[in-house]
């Protein structure tokens, strides 16, 4: 009856299938090591502005949480809300705040906390807490408030005589500006305690190092650029990456001047062989599109016309007396930006429009915007706030594709921006990273990353 | 706050919602289950296809026009024709008539595109050679309808019971007249009640506990004679009451889970924490009173001792007698483990999940002869990651619950053993 687990063992694998991996339940413990190019100097959401958007919005989600998350359809659920409610204007919203749940530092989230840094957040809104609820007024209606919330400048924050504190699912274990970031996971996080028992990123280091490094196996999560996609994964390694959430456009430092200027710009804007521009200079990395947001959050993008048409950019121009010398302006720290300046100012050429790339000052510029919200409303009114065009006019109750659809194109007919291509964020993972559900919007969850048997540690119960 | 009729809201479902009398009596209706479960789901498109319609007449006026349609939708082939035809009857009751290109001022390119939450259907309209204007409309994605039932040509039926948005952890069919259904999930026991060829939800229970859940939630759910159901989740045990209208009380607990069958019966203690059990057991399996901390465990009936299953965190699989603990190494198999007594071949199967080659998981129906698991059934998938595997209280069906891995959501299966088909 009982036979040693040897012969079990032989006997097993003649019948069973071998399947690797098994389909087995999260891991607790180990540590998870991350790079990433971009150089916080600051852990405060409101703190100065990186270069690297997407970076700094993955740390504040391992140490601070928001009233609102948006999950994978855009839609908001509860986080530190658990229920909302607006008037019919939606000018004035309250959000009922979740009970027992403490900062790193100890101290209770309470509604005066949370007005508070909202208040910090957002000078303009008017915030106040009634007991366990905070309301919110703002100067127009703001449909959208919910999916507002959820952007990583509105986390909640203490902030107590220069230190901040958070509820997130890690607090800080160590922290060296810009350089290095331990943290450690919270027991009493009340979305569950991670199941890594602490997380240590490394910051400031290259795409070439970080490659090197995960191919040491010194680093299990690393930044991957766009046209480094489709490079394989390996046994050892896979890729995961996002929807299109980064726009690359020309943005315009003035306002269209004449009907003349506007012709050139359009004839700029027919030129661009944004297929090439994808295909060669980005492996295939982006979509080429002539819409600010990508056609996965509107439906809508393919209706703007992307393909190149050297025919009537010319027709455009032809008849003018003169067309304008432009500078193009790319950001000399992006090795990418500059190949992509120069082939547009090829096609340009070809279309008769003299283009020159500089790192200087210029009448136009390579821009490199992230789409910050997977909710389209939200990521249009962040989008012309970062490229300084009018905020789009919507209806005050709006929250339709057609009136989203309207405000698009009255965007692009303002001639301020030409939309080039959409970009993908990704990561580059080691095999024994389990669970990384990168999101539409590119986030990480690594609260629910575990890691498989042998990086991890001993199972406690 | 004032109050008003239109407000945007975000709110919890209301708990303690009323219940109807209920009698419940077990009695065995599988077929029946078969036949119920699945809500029917027919795309009515007349509306949008009415708004479309309406928006483009506007534009182009009555007269003939050519309509050209690019499906860059999920909707099918056979969704995407039908839209065409309705698309047509609405037009020409308009006044506006469909003709070929040639024939036609006024060019109609119909695009139905989708985005997150809706379906977005455009009509580019070109007058001329530059005269051309864009309209759309926008109507929210249906739910994405879960295959109905899927009959195994190897011997495992999966039966749809259920699917929604948050995490099940455990489901229960009880039988009778109307039948009904008990969800479990981090907030709730939801209570359904068959009728009009659905589910339709009778009463919401909230659970109450005071600490954080865990992440990898577990629990489970257990009717009972002499009241309706347990629940036990990480640190709590709810007790619903045994008369209508049903209530639940819920206390922070250490007792342990039953992880057995009515049969045979065995408790463990569960890590609060965690998502495992600590490997304690209550009374325990002969003389032996701990097993290695572990996920999930199969109870095999012999003639005169039962044999278990622990599928353990240390990876391995455990087989305990009462007195010796053997390893069976890499099996291939998954952390969760459960045991049905089907009547078929040996009257006992262990139910494992595993791994598919496209990385969604499965179940499989293995025998254990001596010591040797040999599989008996192909492996069935379930489109995503199985999140619990439990038997049903009287052991002959198990509960699997999977996420799927494309929407998200997570779908709650009656697996049960088919004899010779």
């Amino acid at each position: 009856m009982r036979r040693i687990a040897s012969l079990l063992l032989a006997a097993s694998s003649l019948v069973v299938p071998a399947h690797s991996p098994a389909a087995t339940r999260p891991r607790y413990g180990g540590t998870l090591r991350v790079a990433m190019r971009g150089a916080p100097t600051s852990l405060d959401p409101l703190g100065a502005p990186s270069s690297d958007w997407f970076g700094s919005r993955n740390l504040s989600r391992l140490l601070f949480d928001t009233l609102v998350l948006l999950d994978n359809n855009g839609k908001p659920q509860p986080a530190l809300a658990t229920s909302w409610q607006s008037e019919p204007s939606n000018q004035r919203w309250q959000f009922s705040i979740r009970r027992g749940i403490a900062f790193q530092d100890g101290s209770a989230l309470t509604s005066d906390t949370v007005a508070a840094s909202l208040r910090a957040a957002n000078p303009s809104w008017k915030v106040f807490s009634v007991r366990d609820a905070v309301v919110i007024e703002r100067d127009s209606a703001a449909p959208n408030l919910p999916a507002e919330l959820a952007l990583p400048r509105n986390s909640i924050a203490r902030r107590d005589r220069g230190k901040i504190s958070g509820t997130g699912p890690f607090t800080v274990a160590q922290w060296n500006p810009g350089k290095q970031l331990f943290l450690t996971a919270r027991e009493d996080y009340w979305g569950g305690r991670a199941f890594a028992d602490s997380v240590e990123i490394e910051m400031g280091k290259s795409l070439r190092d970080q490659a090197i490094s995960l191919d040491l196996g010194r680093t299990q999560v690393i930044e991957v650029a766009p046209e480094q996609l489709h490079r394989a994964g390996n046994e050892s390694t896979r890729i995961e990456h996002s929807e299109p959430v980064e726009l690359m456009a020309l943005a315009f430092a003035h306002d269209r001047q004449s009907a003349d200027d506007g012709r050139i710009r359009e004839a700029l804007a027919l030129s661009i062989d944004r297929a090439s521009l994808n295909h060669v200079v980005l492996q295939s990395g982006g979509e080429p599109s002539a819409a600010l947001l990508p056609n996965w959050m509107t439906g809508y993008a393919f209706v703007f016309p992307a393909t190149v048409d050297l025919a009537r950019a010319r027709q455009n121009i032809a008849g003018l007396r003169q067309t304008a010398a432009w500078t193009l302006g790319y950001d000399a720290n992006d090795p990418g930006a500059r190949v992509v300046a120069e082939r547009i100012a090829i096609n340009a050429r070809d279309a008769g429009l003299s283009l020159q790339p500089t790192s200087g000052n210029a009448d136009l510029r390579l821009v490199r915007v992230p789409l910050t919200s997977p909710d389209a409303y939200v990521t249009l009114a962040e989008l012309t706030k970062s490229l300084g065009l009018p905020q789009p006019k919507l209806a005050a109750n709006s929250n339709s594709e057609d009136d989203l659809y309207a405000a698009e194109i009255a965007l692009l007919r303002s001639q301020r921006v030409i939309p080039l291509l959409h970009l993908r964020t990704a990561s580059a993972l080691q095999g024994t990273v389990k669970d990384w559900r990168e999101a539409r919007d590119g986030s990480w969850s690594l609260p629910d990353v575990w890691l498989s048997p042998g990086t991890a540690g001993p199972e406690k119960p | 706050m004032q109050s008003a009729s239109h407000l945007t809201v975000y709110n919890a479902r209301n708990p303690h919602m009323p219940i109807a009398p209920s009698r419940c009596p077990r009695a065995a209706a599988s077929l029946l289950l078969l036949l119920l479960c699945l809500p029917a789901w027919a795309a009515d498109w007349r509306v949008p296809e009415q708004q479309l319609a309406a928006k483009i007449a506007a534009a182009s006026g009555p007269g003939a026009v050519s309509l050209q349609l690019n499906n860059r939708s999920s909707l099918t082939r056979t969704e995407s024709d039908a839209i065409r035809r309705g698309l047509l009857t609405e037009l020409a009751s308009l006044g506006v008539r469909v003709v070929n290109a040639d024939q036609a001022a006024v060019t109609v390119e119909v695009s139905l595109s989708q985005n997150l939450q809706n379906y977005v259907w455009l009509a580019e309209i070109h007058q001329g050679a530059n005269d051309s204007s864009v309209v759309m409309i926008a109507t929210p994605r249906p739910e994405t309808p879960a295959a109905a039932q899927e009959l195994s040509a190897l011997n495992i039926r999966k039966t749809l019971l259920w699917t929604q948005d948050t995490r099940i952890l455990d489901a229960v069919v009880v039988p009778g007249n109307p039948q009904h259904l008990i969800v479990l999930d981090a907030d709730n026991v939801t209570l359904y009640k068959f009728q009009d060829s659905k589910w339709q939800p009778e009463q919401i229970l909230a659970l109450a506990h005071q600490h954080p859940w865990p992440r990898d939630l577990r629990g489970r759910l257990l009717l009972r004679k002499d009241h309706l159901f347990d629940a036990y989740l990480p640190g709590v045990y709810c007790r619903s009451a045994a008369a209508t209208p049903l209530m639940i009380n819920c206390y922070e607990s250490d007792d342990p889970w039953p992880v057995g069958i009515d049969l045979l019966p065995l408790d463990a203690f569960f890590g609060h924490t965690r998502n495992f059990f600590t490997g304690a057991l209550a009374p325990g399996i002969g003389k032996q009173t701990t097993a290695p901390a572990f996920y999930s465990a199969a109870p095999l009936p012999r003639d005169k001792y039962t044999l278990w299953l622990f599928a353990a965190v240390d990876g391995q699989l455990h087989l305990l007698d009462g007195i010796t603990d053997q390893t069976a190494g890499k099996l291939g198999w998954g952390n969760d483990v459960t045991s049905v007594h089907s009547g078929c071949g040996s009257g006992w199967q262990v139910l494992a999940s595993g791994a598919a080659d496209n990385g969604t998981d499965t179940v499989r129906a293995f025998e254990v002869a001596d010591r040797e698991p040999a599989a008996v059934t192909a492996p069935i998938d379930f489109g995503g990651g199985i999140t619990a595997l439990w038997t049903e209280g009287e052991g002959i069906n198990a509960i699997a619950v999977a996420r799927d891995s494309e929407t998200g959501k997570y779908a709650a299966y009656r697996l049960s053993i088919a004899c010779g088909q």
